[in-house]
């Protein structure tokens, strides 16, 4: 297994998300639709897949970790429905209910048709992620794998450490 | 090879694999209207599963009221599938693989912050009741969970590090899924019609299915494991892709490394909406398998979530087993673009494989195909 | 019916995340979907539930969306005629 690549990403280190797609993105609005998850998920990704050629990129697999899913924008879909008199559930907020919808927008946002796969576990354990990670290549071939842990609480509280892997 | 060595299915339909197989080929269906429950402002058509039958069942079997109903749906599922099979569930080299879409969201009504909504945590508990003491994996890929999962055993026995994976699909329905799925407009309020030029939209439904895999040397006598893909279609986070890419990527990495000719038939997704049916028939008409018989098995159960994949696996194999290729319950007329060999009534077939296809939000797509005795 | 239209946008602006759009970035009459602002299936969708929260507006069927929501202006001609708030 080669690490070609790998991100950290933390409030300290970048600081607000919104301002950091402002400040080093900005060619994307459909970031300010994506909940907390996929914006740290997809920061952290454009890092490591920016300078990529499209065909190494197309061919991709991402597997990508977490301990919560998307249990922070399960709460807030809950309280869309919560209430008799303000019962408005949210479609905008429920497509993001499902974890792998991260791993969905990293492929949209870079013509990814490789795998995407999302597991969830309780610990932030790098060898197990790559261990499960590189066990594609038991199965498919894709040109490299984009793994690692993405976890968002909220914007003062996210975490994502990605790796770009290959054989 | 990776061998089937048991199964079960949990249902509306039954509690055995057996007793749900029966139930389908008499052309028996779970789907129901309900038009007051959960609270919810809409009615809507799907199969539940009767909670107090589960209680007493769980009760029975000694399984502990501090589960939850998701848990002991799915603790119940491993057991039958467990028992089937004769393994030990806690032996150091089996693993517990689990899919599921939403686990116990149902329990944020109640509580916020219920730990047992991590579903890991849950993956555990349920691990840990069969007294097995390794990791479990807990695979959250929509829709798509239950072949992903059942990809990701596969995996784990191909790579060395367990002999056997117990894997589980499970969700329940509750006001947090129904209302979501409400909101996007995608329920029907009748019986769903997979494929047809009358379909209106999907229902839901409640299973649990636990399929058994065994990495085992000695050429297989029953059904092993033949090959498997995942594809993205890099297009849309809901919508399905007009060009049904992702699909279509996993059928021709399916058919690149099969023997065709031993095809009894292709299980698709058939939610019956009118773009994930419309983009299934695209894509398997790009993968030059339309004159390949289709089945589909929503009309029965509705869309089962995280045990899709897992219960629709199981009646494939069922049915191959007695030599029939399953109705697709509630198609009538053509209703889509691509050409599809489907059949509302019970067809025969003597072949000895199948495909397994889902697709799902996040533009996900899998597929797995198994095949019936060695290969020749 | 001036009134109704700034209304509108800041309420769209709002719901579907527009973040860097100010109300007078809005054409009244440019179509909001495909060209236009670029929104999708789930942002006519969430329109919908915002016809029903602010407006007592309800449509049950996605396809009567499309012609209602072709413009802000399409979107408040359709409002002053059906508001049940």
């Amino acid at each position: 297994m080669k690490v070609i690549s790998s991100i950290e990403i933390t409030p300290e280190i970048i600081g607000n998300l919104s301002e950091y797609y402002r400040r080093n993105i900005g060619d994307y609005p459909k970031f300010f639709k994506m909940d907390g998850l996929c914006k740290t998920g997809f920061i952290a990704s454009e890092i490591l897949l920016q300078s990529l050629p499209a065909d190494i990129k197309s061919d991709i697999a991402i597997v990508l970790f977490n301990r919560s899913g998307s249990l922070v924008t399960d709460r807030k879909y809950q309280q869309t429905i919560t209430s008799e008199e303000n019962y408005f559930p949210s479609p905008a907020i429920f497509v993001y209910t499902l974890a792998n919808i991260v791993t969905g927008e990293i492929a949209i946002r870079h013509k990814i048709m490789g795998e995407s796969s999302f597991y969830i576990m309780s610990e932030n354990d790098t060898g197990l992620q790559n261990d499960i990670a590189m066990e594609c290549y038991l199965t498919s071939n894709p040109s490299m794998v984009l793994t690692g842990w993405v976890e968002y609480e909220n914007d003062e509280d996210f975490y994502a450490h990605l790796r770009l892997l290959s054989k | 090879m990776i061998n089937i060595i048991g199964h079960n299915i949990i249902s509306p339909l039954g509690l055995t694999s057996e007793e749900n197989y029966q139930s389908v080929i008499r052309g028996r269906s779970a789907l129901h209207l309900y038009d007051d429950k959960f609270g919810l402002h809409e009615a809507f058509c799907g199969s539940l599963i009767n909670r107090g039958f589960i209680y007493e069942k769980a009760s029975e079997s000694g399984i502990d009221d501090d589960y939850s109903l998701f848990e002991k749906l799915a603790i119940l599922s491993a057991s039958g599938a467990i028992k089937d099979s004769g393994i030990n569930p806690s032996d150091p080299n089996t693993i517990f693989i689990l899919s599921t879409t939403k686990g116990n969201v149902d329990l944020l009504e109640e509580n916020m912050h219920d730990e047992r909504c991590y579903l890991h945590t849950s993956a555990l508990r349920i691990a840990d009741y069969f007294g097995n003491k390794a990791n479990p994996i807990v695979v959250s890929n929509a829709c798509i969970s239950g072949v992903c999962a059942q990809i990701e055993g596969v995996r784990q026995l191909l790579s060395g590090l367990y002999s056997t994976a117990i894997i589980i699909g499970c969700d329940i329905l509750s006001k947090f899924i129904i209302s979501g799925f409400q909101s996007f407009k995608a329920l029907s309020t009748k019986p769903c019609k997979p494929y047809d030029k009358d379909r209106t939209g999907l229902n839901l439904g409640e299973a649990a299915g636990t399929i058994i895999l065994r990495k085992e040397n000695s050429p297989a006598s029953d059904w092993h494991y033949v090959a498997s893909s995942i594809h993205n279609d890099a297009n849309h986070i809901s919508g399905p892709s007009r060009t049904g890419e992702g699909a279509f990527r996993v059928l021709q990495d399916i058919v690149r490394q099969i023997d065709k000719s031993e095809l009894a038939f292709l299980n698709a997704h058939g939610t019956a909406t009118a773009y994930n049916d419309e983009m299934e028939s695209i894509a398997i008409g790009r993968a030059d398998l339309s004159d390949i018989p289709l089945s589909g098995l929503k009309g029965y159960y509705g869309h089962t979530l995280g045990a899709a994949g897992i219960i629709e696996t199981i009646l494939s194999i069922m049915a191959i087993d007695e030599g029939i290729i399953i109705a697709t319950r509630g198609y009538d007329k053509s209703g889509t673009s691509g050409k599809l060999y489907l059949s509302n009534q019970t067809r025969h077939t003597d072949k000895r494989s199948f495909i397994k296809i889902l697709s799902g939000f996040g533009g996900s797509n899998a597929g797995i195909c198994y095949e019936k005795g060695g290969r020749r | 019916m001036e009134t109704l239209i700034e209304t509108l946008k800041n309420q769209i602006i709002d719901v579907l995340n527009l973040e860097d759009l100010k109300p007078e970035d809005i054409d009244a009459e440019a179509p909001l979907f495909g060209e236009g602002l670029g929104l999708d299936s789930i942002d006519a969708l969430e329109l919908i539930v915002l016809m029903e929260r602010e407006y007592g507006i309800k449509l049950s069927n996605p396809a009567e969306g499309k012609e209602i929501f072709k413009s802000v202006a399409s979107v408040a001609d359709y409002v002053s005629k059906n508001r049940k708030k």
